[in-house]
């Protein structure tokens, strides 16, 4: 039996990014069941850390424009006229490293050691990522006031 | 002489949060994207702290704090890690490495300054004048009861000031027995994430001095308040009179 298979990736899951968005943003989410087919929204910003090691795999965190704004306000005391593109592009890298490194740090504790990559971040409207041939792929909604941020864990044994 | 610190983060937005930080005090803060030039900043400054995270492109933090610890002049500078890992074999690594603390991200501002003050002594900032014409502005008594009005439209710089006179204010009015602060948003038309800041500030200091907090504001503002954890819970009275009847 695969140790992938044994994480409880959900929990690990709802636990990082509350944390992280608690106490980075005081924003708290509400988690909900969520598959590949739930609508983020068109224009969309998809921050990603990628693990290697025992566990192989990637975390992604998808969401709108909007809200990646609204998240840059609140995390550089900003207004939301006064954001630039820089600045979202670094704080939801930022943000991913920080959901990441938590995951990973879980996945290590659990006998799974690996290391993370740095942040890098998709950006564009209408897209779709294809995640194919792991053994755990997963999503996870989350909502804030309006807003909905997918979060999509996938991951299989390395060696 | 202002204590130099230095920031080593390949995020702006760290290193942003970080100047925050430590912006109330009497500080000269220096930043670095990665591992060599967080280096080089070191050899020329001879900063009083330095704050590295580990994971960096070009030169991680580990490989910075190697280098660090292998230059005679800059050994003894102390560090505190930043790291968004905080599985036991990382804690571990890092402990060994011999730093001075380290803080696993997420991070509060007030979390790295708590960290700081056991590595080096900050000072507080000087207080300009601007601050105490805010001070006695926005602040007023009446009998035992203190009141915070905050003006219509309340810019970033007010904010800063207001923040900085907080703590002291709230302490003295702790300790002179005057333990009531009613805090009048009844002016604020809507509210942004700064202001949010202040007011959680606020709602701490007097949690954490005991000092009785009320607040006032319209229903608008009363329902924006509930939107976030640490505020959701305080009653919004619609006038001065209720919000003194519930001390």
């Amino acid at each position: 039996m695969s140790l992938i298979n044994d994480l409880d990736l959900k929990e690990f899951t709802d636990n990082s990014v509350n944390n992280v968005f608690n106490t980075m943003l005081s924003m708290e989410l509400k988690q909900f069941e969520a598959d590949s087919q739930v609508e983020v929204g068109d224009s969309r910003i998809v921050g990603s850390v990628s693990f290697a090691g025992k566990a192989v795999g990637t975390i992604r965190i998808h969401i709108t424009t909007d809200f990646a704004k609204i998240i840059t306000c609140a995390m550089l005391d900003m207004e939301l006229d006064e954001v630039e593109d820089e600045e979202i592009t670094d704080v939801i890298g930022e943000l991913s490293n920080m959901v990441g490194g938590n995951l990973k740090s879980r996945f290590c504790d659990s006998g799974l050691t690996c290391a993370i990559s740095i942040p890098s971040i998709t950006k564009g409207s209408n897209f779709k990522i294809e995640s194919m041939d792991w053994e755990r792929c997963e999503y996870f909604g989350f909502r804030y006031q309006e807003y909905t941020a997918l979060v999509e864990v996938v991951l299989k044994q390395g060696k | 002489m202002p204590l130099k610190v230095l920031a080593v983060d390949d995020s702006k937005t760290i290193r942003m949060i970080v100047k925050k930080a430590f912006k109330s005090y009497d500080c000269e803060l220096f930043e670095g994207e990665n591992g060599v030039e967080g280096l080089a900043i070191a050899v020329r400054e001879n900063p009083d702290l330095i704050i590295l995270d580990i994971t960096m492109p070009v030169m991680s933090g580990i490989e910075m704090l190697e280098k660090l610890k292998n230059e005679p002049k800059l050994k003894d500078i102390p560090v505190i890690m930043l790291t968004a890992e905080s599985g036991k074999e990382n804690v571990m690594q890092i402990v060994k490495m011999g730093v001075k603390d380290y803080i696993v991200k997420p991070f509060k501002g007030e979390q790295l300054i708590e960290r700081t003050q056991n590595v080096i002594k900050l000072k507080p900032k000087k207080t300009k004048k601007i601050s105490d014409d805010t001070l006695n502005k926005y602040f007023s008594a009446d009998g035992d009861i203190q009141y915070l009005a905050l003006p219509e439209n309340v810019p970033v710089a007010v904010i800063a000031a207001i923040e900085g006179h907080l703590g002291p204010k709230i302490k003295e009015m702790s300790g002179s027995g005057k333990n009531k602060l009613i805090l009048d948003l009844g002016k604020i038309a809507k509210t942004n994430m700064p202001l949010i800041k202040l007011i959680i500030l606020i709602i701490e200091n007097c949690q954490q001095s005991g000092v009785q907090l009320q607040v006032v504001g319209s229903s608008s503002i009363s329902n924006e308040l509930k939107e976030f954890q640490e505020t959701s819970e305080i009653p919004v009275f619609q006038t001065t009179e209720e919000a003194k009847a519930a001390f």
